[in-house]
């Protein structure tokens, strides 16, 4: 058992890009879900439109990759239109289930052969990062970083572009919520009909809270596709929107804290139990009392099995998560 | 709240649990066991792919000649492929290996798709499972000779059965909706848990199907039990509230995704019996009988469903629960016992659909999660929580899915069910039997 690689893995995951887009991720989805109350279970999809909006503008279009921004805001817009008009003024659920379905329609849409000439299919998109690469003031080639932090020279740089964003929405949201509008929302969580009755429209609110979670995810899905310089549309199942749930339940919901640190444990805790398996399972099955429990490759399914009963335990016992408070946890106000 | 009673509580929830995780393990642990102990296979198989109005139909070509070589050129052995277009191997060793189909041996009509792809190297670093496939494609020459109304129907016939089986699964969705007012995402999962077990028995076993489905459909209800008794009743009983056990129940379907990933494996794989048909014609539309057969089942399980719900005691108790749950209980009804009945004939049902929905594609890990979002489509449709709802929201859901598939390509025939869920929330937001007041 390589118990100093595991660690170091574990320690570089708190502090890695997987963190950061999850982070950003769960900053977007708490404004959604922590502060208005809104089950946003597509957050997938609107990291899509961020990662397909930079993928397709330098591939496609043939115009500068800065432009996938205001290209992947847009389809934001469009997306949180078309699934909030219907559904804002209906019971939580009915959000829950229309994001659901989006997100899976939309991964259906990007990974299809007949829209594989603007998404690229199954394959995805490649070769879209150079804009960003050439930023760097980093050398690509050389570590950076004292054990065991260290990573290469493009992570360094994608890692300071991911975690500067991450500091900027989470102050962006900080005080958002602590501004007029953050209240009403706050209000719209606790009790719709009062605010309702104070004469400010809820609707609208709502498609506002939705739109501006979902622009925060898009910056996750940009950070995501430039670090890995490809946009694959499996990378976007709608699971992983349950995953960055976990993380915000995880550090705490309704703080923007919260976010940063359950994403951080998150991916410490995924990392660490990811290789304490594989080093488990990594020359033979590991047996007990004779009976093969787990094979290398049944270890991705165990762990993800540990996610969905990390869910279940915190929301059963804990839903506020470490940090947060159990009176700002009013989900079942509505 | 004390810190020590919490525990307890805390506790006690993980070992059931683990209780209900451990049963799972032990029914489903032969299934692994039987795949890891088997030594190397090459599975060659052949299929004949007809891509009819964009929509790809997969048939097994029986009587091809398939021989295995090392890649220096010596045989390891040589065979026809039977009636499922299969034919394996044995191999003692991992090496490289080339599958060689024999193209004079197709019969008259099939061509291979591409002549180049007659022979399939396996390199040595392929074997990553014991089971090592080679999949050859031919496809017949003879185009689309049918008209669009010939089109229509067949979908049309496509879509009814597919929609009973929708309905099949959904109505226990919408029953445990109405008398719990839980949104379960682990519904999916339940159906998977009926094709995984029918797999259990029948493959695994060897048991008949007409023997092991009636079992898999009581497992499948002790399942929807199980999962009342020692999750979702539990929460209702400490009081957590419904968006904080729907949130639950989106775990509870991710662990047993993959919890089906781990016992079962990725791959998805065909029950032992029914699995080789013969197309017939039925009027206007071809069908094999085994999908008559099971269309006819579903559609008298469901007429039995409704009767049930509309004359039975029980079914008026039900629908008296879904109405009004207080209500109910101050007159005189046992609400719990109802919750319990619910769970265990939507489980048993989902448990009826998923076999249906193995033995119609193939049993895999992933099966009923693909169908949970055509389920929420029903029952969205139909009106959440009425049982009479999720039968017509179902069949509705499953014709409107097949139909737009003359339209849509193939990969994305469920993108209309997104369609259909919108549109209603837009003009009926509480479906075509739901009540106003249930919307919000």
């Amino acid at each position: 058992m390589d118990w100093i690689n595991i660690l170091q893995n574990t320690c570089r995951a708190l502090t890695g890009v997987d963190a950061a887009y999850f982070a950003l991720a769960a900053i977007g989805l708490n404004v959604q879900f922590g502060y208005t109350g809104l089950l946003n279970f597509g957050q997938a999809a609107f990291m899509a439109c961020g990662a397909y909006g930079i993928g397709m503008t330098s591939k496609y279009f043939g115009i500068g990759m800065w432009w996938g921004i205001p290209i992947g805001m847009a389809f934001v817009i469009v997306l949180a239109l078309l699934v909030g008009i219907p559904t804002l003024r209906l019971r939580a659920d009915y959000l829950a289930i229309v994001t659901i379905a989006l997100a899976e329609m939309v991964r259906l849409i990007v990974r299809s052969v007949r829209f594989k000439q603007y998404f690229g299919g199954s394959d995805g998109i490649n070769g879209f990062s150079i804009q960003f690469r050439e930023l760097s003031p980093f050398d690509p080639g050389a570590q950076y970083g004292i054990k065991p932090f260290q990573y290469s020279g493009y992570t360094v740089w994608t890692l300071l572009v991911g975690w500067a964003l991450v500091g900027i929405f989470a102050t962006l949201v900080f005080m958002l919520m602590r501004s007029p509008w953050g209240r009403v929302v706050k209000a719209i969580r606790e009790d719709e009909d009062a605010v309702r009755s104070l004469g400010k429209s809820v609707y609208s609110y709502k498609m506002q809270s939705l739109i501006i979670g979902g622009l925060i995810g898009m910056f996750s899905g940009v950070i995501f596709a430039l670090d890995r310089g490809s946009v694959q549309p499996d990378n976007y199942s709608r699971d992983v929107t349950f995953y960055i749930l976990t993380a915000l339940v995880l550090g705490g919901v309704a703080k923007v804290s919260g976010s940063i640190v359950g994403s951080m444990l998150f991916w410490g805790i995924f990392v660490f139990s990811d290789n304490f398996l594989r080093e488990l399972t990594k020359d033979q099955p590991l047996r007990i009392f004779g009976v093969t429990v787990m094979q290398k490759i049944q270890v991705g399914a165990i762990n993800y099995m540990l996610i969905g009963v990390g869910l279940m335990l915190l929301m059963t016992f804990r839903p506020q998560g470490i940090f947060g408070n159990r009176k700002e946890m009013a989900l079942d106000a509505r | 709240m004390t810190i020590g009673k919490t525990g307890g509580r805390a506790l006690q929830f993980m070992r059931v649990v683990l209780v209900v995780v451990g049963s799972l393990f032990m029914f489903g642990a032969p299934a692994q066991g039987a795949a890891a102990e088997s030594e190397l296979t090459i599975v060659a198989s052949v299929q004949n792919q007809t891509v009819l109005d964009g929509v790809s139909e997969k048939q097994p070509v029986a009587g091809v000649t398939i021989t295995v070589t090392f890649a220096s050129g010596a045989v390891v052995g040589t065979g026809v492929t039977d009636t499922s277009g299969l034919i394996s191997f044995p191999v003692k060793t991992r090496d490289d290996y080339l599958v060689t189909l024999d193209i004079a041996t197709l019969p008259n009509g099939f061509a291979m798709i591409d002549e180049a792809k007659a022979v399939s190297s396996i390199k040595k670093d392929d074997f990553t499972t014991s089971v090592k496939r080679a999949t050859f494609f031919t496809g017949s020459s003879n185009t689309s000779s049918q008209t669009l109304l010939d089109r229509m129907i067949q979908r049309g016939a496509d879509g009814l059965r597919l929609g009973l089986v929708i309905a099949m699964c959904a109505v226990g969705l919408s029953l445990i909706f109405g008398t719990t007012g839980l949104t379960n995402f682990a519904h999916g999962e339940m159906v998977t848990f009926g094709g995984l077990m029918a797999f259990l028995l029948n493959v695994t076993m060897g048991i008949p199907l007409l023997i092991s489905a009636p079992i898999v459909v009581v497992l499948g209800g002790l399942f929807g039990l199980a999962l009342n008794v020692f999750i979702f009743g539990k929460l209702r009983r400490r009081g957590v509230g419904l968006i904080s056990q729907l949130v639950v129940s989106v775990g509870l379907s991710i662990v047993l995704r993959n919890m089906y990933l781990y016992q079962f494996g990725g791959r998805t794989k065909p029950l032992n019996d029914y699995s080789a048909q013969t197309v017939m014609r039925l009027g206007p539309t071809s069908i094999t009988p085994r999908d008559l057969t099971t269309a006819i089942l579903s559609l008298l399980v469901l007429v039995a469903v409704a009767l049930f719900i509309q004359k039975s005691r029980t079914g008026k108790a039900i629908r008296a629960v879904s109405d009004n749950p207080t209500l109910a209980s101050s007159t005189g009804i046992d609400t719990q016992r109802i919750i319990r009945i619910v769970w265990f004939a939507g489980g048993a049902l989902a448990a009826l659909g998923g076999i249906f929905r193995g033995l119609d594609e193939q049993v895999g890990f992933e099966m009923g999660s693909r169908l949970v979002f055509l389920m929420f489509a029903a029952i969205t449709l139909g009106g959440l929580g009425s049982a009479f709802g999720a039968l017509v929201g179902g069949v509705m859901v499953g014709i409107f899915v097949e139909m737009a598939s003359l339209v849509v390509p193939a990969e994305l025939k469920n993108a209309p069910a997104l369609l259909i869920l919108i549109i209603v929330l837009v003009v009926r937001p509480q479906g075509i039997l739901g009540r106003k007041q249930r919307v919000g």
